[in-house]
């Protein structure tokens, strides 16, 4: 198991613990198949407790770092308290996305590339989708309307999520290709 | 049944989740500001967070409509028609407010189940409730029809607009509809307002005072205002239809801006003081 390191280790400004954070990444880890990636190394999770906004960013696959907005690891339900939902589902699509990328055979954009509002849901909708699976809330409408949202509202277009959210693996082209005709349907291209 | 129903009683399922507004406004993150110093907080679909903004902004709507609808329902109520100086016209205004209050409570469960949110899961703050408990019927109006009906207003048409740009019809329509309802709901306000004080300048310039109040907790800090900086934009012409002069509008938007300029200020502060 790669070792988690949580920053900072101990929060001021939320209701947070290390351990809470360390224990959702250890699940996802295993779930994603990077557990025992050669790649990987070390795992750090850096959350910024100084904003209650939601951004989650990858930093780098090896190691893999990523930097969260304390606002995506919180309970919406309680101001500045942590969220497992919450930070299962923000920090799972970091991890299952980075887990695409280092599968030689997603053949996934360039990492500092910029792939795109469009795109870039379509890709989430098929990794939440794949956590879904795993047991983890799906919120299924959500996704499909966050994806309406960039794709336009029609039968196609859901029928376009659809493929993305029950697809076991796509590969990166098939996601774009997916994106784009749903966009094209409505005009929205 | 009591009068002046305390905001804490209010009945919730078990679903709903009770935050407390000061608890938001002691957050220390606030020091990072209304969207966390994001320059542009309008809602537009290519801005990355733009589905989970709606969908948060949307439940804030719906749980607003449960408390607007209470808040009508209390005003039925807690005053002795002719007495409290609530005549039976304004009742039935009240009533008949209670009913779209409860259609808009149906239409936005409907909405939020169309954008993926369960009800109850963002916290819920009593706020807008607490805002219609002044033992006066005119300062109630006042602050309910012509302060809170009219920030609703301003958030049912940027709500309409997002709709629109979004190419997305049950949205657009949905808050359509709901927009027509406030602006008659500011109306009967304006209305009331201008009837019941007819006769007593102090008691019409107490209640001015008491929505200037009211507007200026409600503008939270920037969130409603004219610029790009603000999510919910000041809806002019839709308050003009409601009854607001000119100036009266002139006087919101200054309060806003007044509203953002201190929040500036108590973020400075908080992030001077580390």
């Amino acid at each position: 198991m790669a070792d988690i390191d949580v920053v900072p280790t101990e929060f001021r400004n939320v209701e947070f613990t290390a351990d809470q954070i360390r224990g959702v990444v250890a699940r996802l880890l295993v779930e994603a198949g990077l557990v025992d990636h050669p790649g990987i190394g070390s795992v750090r999770i850096e959350v910024d407790e100084s904003t209650p906004l939601s951004k989650v960013v990858t930093q780098s696959l090896e190691p893999l770092v990523i930097c969260a907005q304390s606002g995506a690891l919180e309970d919406r339900r309680r101001t500045r308290h942590f969220g497992g939902d919450e930070a299962a589902d923000a920090l799972g699509r970091a991890v299952f996305a980075a887990a695409d990328r280092l599968d030689p055979t997603f053949d996934g954009p360039a990492f500092d590339a910029d792939v795109g509002v469009a795109h870039a849901v379509a890709w989430d909708c098929h990794v939440v989708g794949r956590m879904a699976r795993l047991g983890h809330r799906p919120q299924r409408q959500r996704r499909l309307y966050s994806f309406e949202l960039r794709h336009g509202f029609s039968d196609a277009t859901v029928a376009a999520f659809d493929r993305l959210w029950s697809a076991e693996r796509l590969t990166w082209a098939e996601i774009v290709a997916i994106s784009d005709d749903a966009r094209s349907v409505v005009g929205a291209a | 049944m009591r009068k002046a129903f305390p905001p804490e009683d209010l009945a919730r399922d078990s679903r709903f989740a009770r935050v407390d507004r000061m608890d938001q406004i002691a957050d220390p993150r606030a020091a990072s500001g209304q969207g966390g110093g994001r320059p542009n907080q309008r809602l537009t679909p290519d801005r990355a967070d733009s589905a989970d903004a709606a969908r948060s902004l949307m439940h804030g709507i719906f749980v607003g409509e449960i408390q607007a609808l209470e808040g009508a329902g209390r005003t039925c109520w807690d005053f002795e028609t002719g007495t409290d100086g609530a005549p039976f016209a304004l009742k039935l205004d009240m009533a008949r407010q209670c009913w779209d209050e409860a259609r808009h409570c149906e239409i936005s469960v409907k909405l939020s189940e169309h954008m993926g949110t369960e009800i109850g899961e963002f916290g819920e703050s009593a706020f807008l409730y607490q805002a219609a408990c002044n033992p006066d019927p005119v300062l109630r109006l006042t602050g309910v029809n012509r302060a809170l009906e009219g920030l609703a207003i301003d958030v049912f048409n940027t709500m309409k607009e997002f709709g629109s740009i979004s190419a997305d019809p049950v949205l657009e329509f949905c808050e359509d509809w709901m927009l027509a309802d406030e602006v008659t709901h500011v109306k009967m306000g304006s209305d009331w307002l201008r009837k019941l004080t007819e006769d007593d300048p102090e008691r019409r310039a107490n209640a001015l005072e008491f929505q200037r109040v009211v507007d200026k907790l409600f503008s939270f800090g920037g969130f409603r205002g004219e610029d790009d900086e603000s999510p919910v934009i000041l809806a002019r012409r839709f308050r003009e239809l409601a009854g607001f002069g000119t100036d009266e509008i002139d006087e919101i938007a200054a309060i806003s801006a007044e509203a953002r300029d201190e929040a500036k200020a108590h973020r400075a502060s908080l992030a001077a003081q580390g």
